[in-house]
């Protein structure tokens, strides 16, 4: 029925919205199963399939009248199928954005410390009263995390921040 | 033993940051010949402040930031998704490691990192923050 399903497609776009969310949406799935009698295998097997065409909508950047086609295709009516491609519309920023988001990044910087203090002496020098910054930037490498640490004169940091803000005004322009 | 004497005299006129001919000169024993004292004093005064800068270079350090370059990117395809114009930037920082411990070999190593408009956004906020944290110190 036609309630069924949009309960159904509502659960399903969450999980797509969220796809961390593993248990919840298998929890959601099975409290739909046991509300409308149907057993939950089957129910898996279908809602697999289902989840085929978004995904694959997404990565090919197909709008909704294609999305709508495509399910008119596979064998599932039409009234169900609009239904469908009108979430798929209102969704598909979210979705494409988080697309996006899964693109592989090379060593991805998380994370950014810093102190900055002035060295009062050294071994060398008794009296020496010049400023040092410390960064220390965690970066993601595969699976795993790796601290660098750069100590930076204040010369390089001025230089340093500028650099930054003409790598930003750049990615602006692109944006 | 020459050598050795005037390596000591000048590492301590460095240690102790002299710069006034007055406190090089007391160093000096009473019955040292003048004229020697004076060239002496002259050299050392001349040198002082190139010798400052070189140890304060030198001292033990974090990997100091040597290099700093970049470069912006437009991402039109992945594989989860076939069209999009993201760009993103790719920071290559070339740090070295500890002077003290290189001696005459820099070991000089590059780190490519990749930032994306928010990761970017973030870091200049922290950036500012450093920057109107140093002028506060500035301005005390």
């Amino acid at each position: 029925s036609s309630q069924q399903f949009s309960a159904l497609t509502e659960v399903l776009f969450r999980f797509l919205m969220e796809p961390k969310e593993v248990e919840r949406f298998l929890t959601q799935l099975s409290d739909f199963a046991t509300m409308n009698k149907i057993s939950l295998g089957p129910l898996k097997n279908i809602v697999k399939s289902i989840l085929l065409v978004p995904n694959g909508a997404l990565k090919r950047n197909l709008s909704s009248e294609q999305v709508r086609a495509d399910f008119i295709a596979l064998g599932l009516s039409e009234e169900k199928a609009s239904y469908f491609a009108e979430q798929w519309k209102v969704n598909s920023p979210t979705l494409t954005r988080l697309a996006v988001g899964q693109t592989l990044m090379i060593n991805q910087l998380i994370d950014m410390e810093w102190k900055f203090g002035v060295t009062a002496g050294s071994s060398e020098l008794e009296k020496v009263g010049s400023i040092f910054l410390q960064l220390k930037l965690v970066i993601k490498k595969g699976s795993q995390t790796e601290n660098v640490y750069v100590e930076l004169t204040l010369p390089q940091f001025y230089s340093f921040l500028h650099e930054m803000e003409r790598v930003k005004t750049s990615l602006e322009s692109f944006s | 033993q020459l050598v050795s004497a005037l390596h000591s005299l000048t590492r301590h006129v460095v240690y102790r940051g002299w710069t006034r001919a007055e406190d090089i000169l007391a160093l000096f024993p009473e019955n040292f010949h003048q004229n020697l004292k004076n060239l002496l004093t002259k050299i050392i005064l001349e040198n002082v402040s190139a010798w400052r800068s070189e140890a304060q270079a030198s001292q033990i350090s974090l990997p100091r930031l040597v290099d700093v370059d970049w470069r912006v990117d437009i991402q039109t395809a992945s594989d989860s998704i076939s069209r999009m114009a993201v760009p993103t930037c790719l920071l290559q920082l070339k740090i070295q490691e500890d002077v003290a411990l290189c001696g005459d070999n820099p070991v000089v190593s590059a780190l490519t990192v990749e930032l994306s408009k928010e990761t970017l956004d973030t870091m200049l906020e922290g950036l500012g923050r450093i920057r109107d944290q140093l002028s506060a110190v500035a301005n005390k």
